[in-house]
């Protein structure tokens, strides 16, 4: 099944060995290598903390299922750390392409619930394949658009 | 897009999507007739100059909103760099310089240097301000010596003086063959 990180902000997470309420999904961690998600990151600020993608039990359009209450960690490098300051939030972040022109912001990404895999990024009013992505950081997300470099 | 609109633009890695540094200078090579590198200063405001430059070869492209390099290693400390990027010759500027025909003409004042977009720096003509008033573009390679005072150009060049950067870009084509260059 396919959702979208926007409709995914705000989304319970629960642990499924406890039933615990865990907190909500605050926003996704990208991996821009694999395109896929790395992680959910849980709540913003100090006390954020990540799950996994790999923790994770389900990802339902209700909750967001995770193995048990151990999945949480803290952030352990500092790009982990931006995640959890926000800096990394895909959603509403510039893009640029390889060869240094705007596109617009970045308003959705579209994702499969079974694997994490990023399948469209909405750029204004286009949609872009995710293996466009070359990589995301806190100033911009870059892409190739298939622009030709010049000589 | 012109040398001066590079100036101030973020230099962004691919990699990292992350506003390394941001450009504080071109560093022209006008017998080559290109950019041979960036001088850099930190992002922010106040934030002050970067030691580090960027030749450039470590250029992954000069867009018009970015540069963009492929990761922060491709900063490059002045004494790891090629000579000409990293101690620039001063007297090299060609802004301000008369541009004169063989014949003896002034064509105008160089005010700026006409860049390719998504090139790594290739110029690829002059912005001049016109002796009549008003600017205009002339293509390179026009130049048959340089110096800090003047540049001088083909006769032919004169017919190839534009008005606008879109005009230039089709001036350059017309031009190199003019001079059995394509």
């Amino acid at each position: 099944m396919s959702d979208s990180f926007r409709s995914v902000a705000g989304r319970k997470v629960i642990s499924r060995a406890t039933a615990r309420d865990l907190g909500v999904v605050d926003h996704l961690l990208v991996d821009a290598d694999q395109r896929r998600i790395a992680a959910i990151v849980v709540g913003r600020g100090r006390k954020a903390q990540l799950v996994d993608w790999a923790e994770l039990s389900g990802f339902g359009p209700d909750a967001v299922m995770v193995g048990d209450d151990g999945a949480l960690r803290v952030p352990v490098d500092d790009r982990e750390r931006a995640s959890t300051e926000g800096k990394l939030d895909l959603i509403g972040k510039r893009t640029l392409t390889e060869q240094g022109n705007q596109l617009g912001v970045l308003v959705d990404v579209t994702f499969d619930t079974a694997t994490g895999a990023l399948e469209m990024l909405r750029v204004g009013d286009r949609d872009i394949p995710a293996v466009s992505l070359l990589g995301c950081g806190p100033y911009a997300v870059v892409l190739d658009s298939g622009e030709e470099p010049a000589p | 897009m012109t040398a001066s609109q590079i100036n101030g633009l973020p230099v962004v890695t691919v990699r990292g999507g992350d506003d390394v540094a941001e450009v504080r200078d071109v560093i022209y090579d006008p017998e080559a007739g290109r950019l041979v590198g960036l001088t850099l200063n930190k992002r922010g405001f106040f934030a002050g100059r970067r030691r580090e430059v960027l030749p450039a070869a470590a250029i992954h492209a000069i867009g018009r909103d970015a540069v963009m390099v492929l990761d922060e290693t491709s900063l490059t400390a002045p004494e790891d760099a090629p000579e000409d990027v990293g101690h620039p010759a001063t007297e090299r500027n060609v802004i301000g310089d008369d541009v004169l025909t063989e014949g003896g003409r002034s064509l105008g004042v160089v005010r700026d240097l006409a860049v390719l977009v998504g090139s790594t720096g290739q110029v690829v003509g002059y912005q001049i301000d016109k002796p009549g008033g008003g600017q205009g573009y002339i293509p390179l390679p026009a130049q048959l010596a340089v110096s800090g005072a003047a540049l001088v150009v083909p006769d032919v060049t004169e017919e190839f003086v534009r008005d606008d950067l879109v005009g230039l870009g089709a001036a350059v084509d017309d031009f190199r063959a003019r001079l059995g260059l394509a």
